[in-house]
């Protein structure tokens, strides 16, 4: 069994997939069945990574911001007011400067700016976008399955093993979570508990393997295509198994392109 | 009179403290090579190096003291595989993007006649300090044959646990136990 849970098939797949499948089974009568990402991802990091950890790495404070992040959900879920949505995605920004500080301050002042920039707008526009989405289960896991399979995948080409178990974590529970809706024909709920730490967690996963790996950073922008491609017209009143095939086909090809790009700079990864 | 006494007694204390100084001495980097070596999977022992370190040693055996203060490049670390090379430079590793120097700063070092046996300092790796305890396997200062400067070199071993440093991943797999061996060479100032 000890052997089983280090297997990384197991803490990046099925260990997700099983614990956001309860997850949102179990939350379902409190409404909190998006919880089921974030949980997935946390067990994926406690059997990766171990918790709680020694120092405040970049890769540590993702896991931490990942882990904050459903608080805040569920806190400004509450308020449904029309700024909530451009705030999270100015403190996702915020949160990816924070992340990479330490990276950044071994650059030159301009790769700073740049950088600093350049996360913050991938980061928050991952939240603005996928907070669109909430209100759409259907969409919103379909888009969190590409999210993270494609983060996932193109940071393990871009050689970094946990990284990629991260980022694959989401994939396996958003997975989860669309194929309850698919068996049962329910949609499950969503909100900003499902969308916040799914968007944050894969956005600072591809800023910090373009700033730590071999992940290009233009493949962000083929990622960054995921939340938006997940709004394509689809009939609301198909069967959801329907829904879910045609948006997850057009959502995972955003993500094949992400690793497409990855694997041209820099082959398959290391075993 | 007073500070004409005064100055007289900081000139007796100050010189004998500038001899126990002892001698500086930098590191060739083209003769510094920390090496590791890790279990793989069981399988067999994996061997690498860090190919650019830097640093200042300072020795007085007359006094049996000495100081080392070590700089390696995590970014050098090779293996003889690119690919698994770039896999070590990752946050799965080293993490050479966040934590570009590994650092050694004796603390204390003890000597046996005139050389050195071993060195207690402090390891900074991913930004964590541990104590580890040089051991040195060989030790020698003359004048080198070739550009007939003064120099020291020496080789020393030491033993580290890489979870302690909070370099978890892979574990067990790829082995907890790094033993760590250094070829040093250091020219005179």
């Amino acid at each position: 069994m000890h052997e089983l849970l280090h297997h990384p098939a197991v803490q990046g797949g099925l260990v997700p997939f099983v614990v956001a499948l309860i997850a949102a089974e179990l939350l379902q009568r409190l409404r909190l069945s998006g919880l089921a990402v974030v949980l997935g991802f946390a067990a994926t990091a406690y059997l990766v990574s171990g918790l709680p950890f020694d120092t405040l790495s970049a890769s540590h404070k993702l896991v931490w911001l990942g882990l904050i992040s459903p608080l805040v959900a569920i806190s400004l879920g509450l308020l449904n007011a029309a700024w909530v949505r451009p705030l999270l995605a100015a403190a996702g920004g915020a949160a990816a400067i924070w992340m990479a500080e330490h990276i950044l301050q071994h650059q030159v002042p301009a790769a700073v700016f740049l950088w600093s920039a350049g996360i913050a707008l991938y980061v928050g526009w991952l939240v603005f976008w996928m907070d669109e989405l909430q209100y759409s289960p259907v969409r919103a896991a379909s888009a969190g399955l590409a999210l993270g399979l494609g983060t996932g995948l193109a940071a393990l080409f871009g050689a970094s093993a946990s990284l990629g178990l991260y980022g694959l974590s989401l994939g396996a529970a958003a997975g989860a979570y669309l194929l309850i809706q698919m068996m049962t024909n329910n949609r499950l709920p969503c909100g900003h508990s499902f969308t916040l730490p799914l968007s944050l967690i894969a956005g600072l996963i591809g800023c910090l393997a373009v700033l730590t790996a071999r992940l290009p950073w233009y493949a962000l922008i083929a990622l960054a295509a995921i939340p938006p491609v997940a709004r394509i017209p689809v009939s609301e009143r198909s069967a959801l198994w329907l829904q879910s095939v045609l948006l997850s086909a057009a959502t995972l090809f955003c993500a094949a392109v992400a690793v497409y790009l990855t694997w041209r700079v820099a082959g398959m990864p290391p075993l | 009179m007073l500070k004409r006494n005064a100055l007289a007694f900081l000139l007796a204390v100050s010189l004998p403290l500038a001899a126990h100084a002892g001698d500086s001495y930098t590191v060739d980097p083209a003769h510094t090579f920390p090496h590791f070596t890790i279990n793989h999977l069981g399988f067999s022992t994996m061997h690498g190096r860090f190919d650019k370190t830097s640093g200042k040693i300072t020795l007085d055996r007359a006094a049996k003291t000495g100081s080392v203060d070590i700089a390696i490049e995590s970014a050098s670390v090779s293996t003889g595989f690119a690919k698994r090379d770039e896999h070590l430079k990752s946050p799965d590793f080293f993490n050479a993007a966040e934590f570009p120097s590994i650092t050694y700063k004796s603390s204390s070092m003890k000597f046996k006649g005139d050389a050195p046996v071993s060195v207690e300092g402090t390891l900074t790796l991913l930004g964590v300090s541990k104590p580890v305890t040089l051991t040195l396997t060989e030790f020698k200062c003359g004048d080198n044959p070739m550009s007939k400067k003064p120099e020291c070199g020496a080789g020393a071993t030491a033993q580290i646990k890489r979870s302690d440093f909070g370099m978890k991943f892979g574990l067990p797999g790829v082995g907890d136990d790094i033993k760590l061996e250094f070829e040093i060479e250091a020219y005179k100032d």
